[in-house]
Parts: C-alpha cells; structure tokens; sequence
C-alpha cells in the first residue's frame, strides 16, 4: 500500500524512538538533495559551455567574460519583453472570452556560467571537468533519488544501522504520503480523469488480473490456499500491507507468510533498481515509463521512487495510477475472502458466508488519497498561482521525498529479502514478471499522449 | 502453533497494521494540510527551498 509505516505506531508516545531516525533521514535527505543542486547545476552549465564551445569554434563567441554576461543580460531583457507583450494580449483575449488563449511562459533566468567555467571554454577549448562530471551524473540518472535508495542500501547492508535509529527509519517512509498528496497542486480534473480511467483499465486487467491469476494457478497446482491468497495480494495490489490484510482471510501459515513478504520485498527492490534504466533502453517517454510503474511496481515508496528517478512527468502519470491502484486494497480483500472462505463453501454445498462489503471498504480503504483529491479540486477552482504550484510541486515535494526515499534505502536489508522462498517464491516472481512485462507492451501500444498530464 | 491461534496472531496483526495505517494516514493529511496553509499565507516562499541549500 503505501511506504507503511508497519510496526511503527505515529504517536506523540513514540516521538522519542523515532526522532534520531527521523532525523538521520532528514539529513541525508539534505545531503542529497544538496548533491542534487550541485549535480544539475553542473550539467546546465555543461549546456551553456557546449553552446559557447560551439560558437567559439565557429569564430562567434563574446571574447571577455564581461562581454558574455552582458549579452546574456540582454538575450533575457529582450525575452521578458516580449512576455509581458503576450500577457498583455493574452489577458485582452481571456476578457474578449476567448477559450482558446494559451497564457506564455515566464523566461526563465538565463544561464551564465562562473568566470573561470568560461575562461576555460574559451581560451582552452574544453569543458570544465566538474560540468563533465555533473553532466555525467546526471546522464547515469544518479540523482537524489539514487543516491538516497542506493546510499541507505549500502550503509545497511555493510556498517549497518544502529538499534536507535531503526524505528524512526521506518517511521520515514510514510513522509512520502504528503508529497502525494501536495502534488496534487498540479492536476486538473481533466487530467485525473483522463489518466485514471486508463489507469483504471490497467489496474483491472493488470492488478486484479495479478490477483486472479495466482488463485487459480496457486488452486490448480495445490498450493497452499495461504500462500496463494497471501502472494496474490501482496504481488497485485500493494506489497506487504494487502498481503498482512488478506493472511487472516486465508488462514496465512506463518511460514509462507514470511516467504511471500521476501518475495514481494524482493522482486519491489530488483524492479525500482532496474526499471528506470530498462524504460531508457526500450525508449519509453516519461508519460507511457509513469504508467507502467504504476502498473508494475509492488508498492508506493518503491513506486514513487521509481518514477521520480526517471523524471517529474513520470511522477505524475504514476501517481494518478498509483492513487487508482490503492484505492483497490478493499476489493482485494473482498476478492480474497470470496474466492477462499464463501466458494469453498457454497461448493462444498454450505452456506456461504455474508461478507459486510461497507465495513471492509471503510475499513481497508486508504484515506490520504482523499487529500490528493482535495488539492487537484482547489487547483481547479484557482486557488494555487503559477508560484504556489512550484513550491508545493517541485520544492516541497522533493523535500518530504528525500526524507522519505532516505528511509526506503536504509531499509533495504538483504536479511529480509533472504526469506524469499518455497513455491512463493516462484510464483510470486513469475507473475509479478509476467504482469510487469504485459503491463510494458500494453502501455507502449497505447501510447504517451494518453498518459501525459498536462495540469 | 495452532491454526486457531495462527489466525486470531494474524488478525490481530492485521487490525493493528490497518490501525497503525489509518492513524499515519491522519497523520501525513495534518502535515499536508499544514504545508499548503503555509505555502498560501506566504510563510514558505518561493525562496526557502534555495535557502536550504549552498
């Protein structure tokens, strides 16, 4: 379901146990996000001296730094103007009632790269190693993202992570959740709808579809009804909370309990490390790699962090789906407690049990999605402008993410994922194969302009 | 272990993960709700972010 905060109850009691963990994430969350800075402004400037490097070998390039500054100055002077002309016209046509009026782009700052970056350009004809550095980064997709998931891996799977930190570690997780919600800023209706019908379409035939698959192939190969019940939640819908919420229901042996969790762990961790780069070889666009993360991906904190590793257009196709996806735990459940309590019975010539379908819905259904509606209808009414919409979207989404992505990494414990096992283990990652892999091709035929999200 | 007591262990387990889970869900609305009141009256401007950093 979400990043889950299992194990970990949010209260004032336990503020105590989780601080020194909260506050180890909430540091490498900066560090991150301070490398990240660094990391982008470098590959920019890498632009901007490619871009001088090219006018320099053309003969074309300002000869004194004094001189480029200024022509820099001038280039954004002249690109202002002309912006507020076109506001000008397109307030006038907004009150003329013309629908049709697209509102111009602010120009952004222009680039202007350090005095001694440009020397180097010009009089030595070579890019600065630290721009080529950044822009290496920044090219192997090594942003916060990956050094956040990555980093906290190695740190607890080699120094480890003391005792003190542990549960507010996990307590970290969940700090995603507002940035779900927050980046609703950026949606319109339109969007939400357009994206989450299709999503809709996918999380029925993919997720559900997960989750049918392995009932009956877990029944036909007798497998335990447990595990089976236990893998299809866990592998369809969301990872470890709708396999804990569906094992009651199937009567869950501890054991196989524990081997589906590795699996799910296991398989989540293997997909957010290679999903970003197997959507670059197959040369998926931002919009159609965000759908089928969204599809494909176990759990929310993986999933999240998944598609921010790609990119924000990502984030945003993949977080509509992810909200649709989530929104589907109550049916799980109800499809878990038909298929292995009231079939069994009704076949077995009993009565079948009466299933309270509201009282599983409010119970099981996860509330911060309302939040995420709340700010996609207050975007709608215009109640965010262009620079509320980019400190929620952009600024504070990344912080609470970076807090967030800091406790998936420490997380990660190879000792968890070594409970991987038994016939969960191949059924759980064949079929989690099975629907990433569909989910790839049906998301490449339909197309990005589908999935994009214009907000 | 018993199956009688594997499954009353399980939903146990389940109740206090769904409550632990519903309890963090009000949590993290009150904190985004909290975060959008700043940002609307202004307190976190489009310049915080930046000062975070060097």
């Amino acid at each position: 379901m979400s990043g889950g905060g299992i194990g970990v109850e949010f209260s004032l009691k336990n503020l105590p146990n989780m601080l020194p963990g909260l506050i180890l994430c909430a540091v490498f969350g900066w560090l991150a996000l301070q490398w990240d800075a660094t990391m982008s402004g470098w590959n920019r400037d890498f632009k901007e001296a490619e871009k001088i490097l090219k006018e320099v070998n053309e003969g074309k390039a300002p000869v004194t730094f004094a001189e480029y500054k200024q022509k820099q100055a001038d280039g954004f002077a002249k690109r202002t103007e002309k912006f507020k002309a076109d506001e000008a016209k397109f307030k006038e046509a907004v009150a003329a009632g013309d629908k049709t009026a697209k509102a111009p782009r602010k120009p952004s700052k222009p680039v202007v790269l350090q005095e001694a970056d440009f020397n180097e350009v010009v009089q030595a004809k070579s890019i600065p190693g630290n721009l080529n550095f950044g822009n290496l980064m920044i090219s192997f997709q090594l942003t916060y993202v990956a050094m956040l998931l990555l980093g906290g891996m190695l740190i607890r799977n080699t120094v480890g992570l003391p005792e003190v930190f542990k549960a507010g570690t996990v307590a970290a997780r969940p700090l995603i959740k507002p940035g779900i919600i927050i980046l609703g800023a950026l949606y319109m209706w339109s969007d939400v709808l357009k994206v989450g019908v299709l999503g809709l379409a996918l999380v029925v035939a993919f997720v559900m579809g997960t989750q049918v698959l392995i009932s009956y192939w877990g029944r036909r190969a007798n497998v335990d009804t447990g595990l089976a019940g236990v893998m299809g939640a866990g592998v369809g819908v969301c990872g470890v909370s709708a396999a804990v919420a569906v094992a009651p229901v199937v009567n869950a042996k501890p054991r196989d309990f524990f081997y589906a969790i590795g699996t799910i762990l296991l398989f989540g961790t293997v997909a957010l490390f290679t999903f970003p780069y197997i959507g670059k070889a197959l040369g998926m666009s931002n919009p159609v790699y965000g759908a089928w993360v969204g599809t494909a991906v176990l759990n929310t904190a993986q999933l999240v962090a998944a598609a921010s590793w790609y990119s924000h257009e990502s984030l945003l196709t993949a977080n509509i789906i992810n909200i649709v996806r989530v929104g589907f735990i109550p049916l799980i459940v109800l499809w878990a407690i038909y298929f292995y309590v009231v079939k069994p019975a009704v076949d077995a010539g009993h009565e079948g049990q009466k299933i309270n379908v509201w009282e599983v819905i409010t119970s099981k259904f996860p509330i911060f999605v309302f939040g995420f509606f709340i700010m996609v209808s207050m975007n709608e009414m215009g109640l965010f402008t262009a620079e509320h919409r980019s400190i929620l979207g952009s600024d504070l989404l990344k912080l609470f993410f970076a807090i967030g992505f800091a406790g998936v990494g420490l997380n990660i414990a190879f000792d968890d994922l070594k409970k991987a096992g038994g016939s969960a283990f191949m059924i759980g990652v064949v079929s989690a194969t099975l629907k990433a892999v569909l989910a790839a091709i049906a998301v490449i035929l339909i197309g990005g302009a589908a999935f994009e999200v214009k907000g | 272990m018993s199956e009688e007591t594997n499954k009353s262990d399980y939903e146990a387990k389940a109740k206090s993960t769904f409550s632990a889970e519903r309890k963090e869900d009000y949590f993290v609305l009150a904190l985004a709700t909290i975060t959008v009141a700043l940002v609307l009256t202004g307190v976190i401007g489009p310049n915080f972010f930046k000062s975070l950093f060097f």
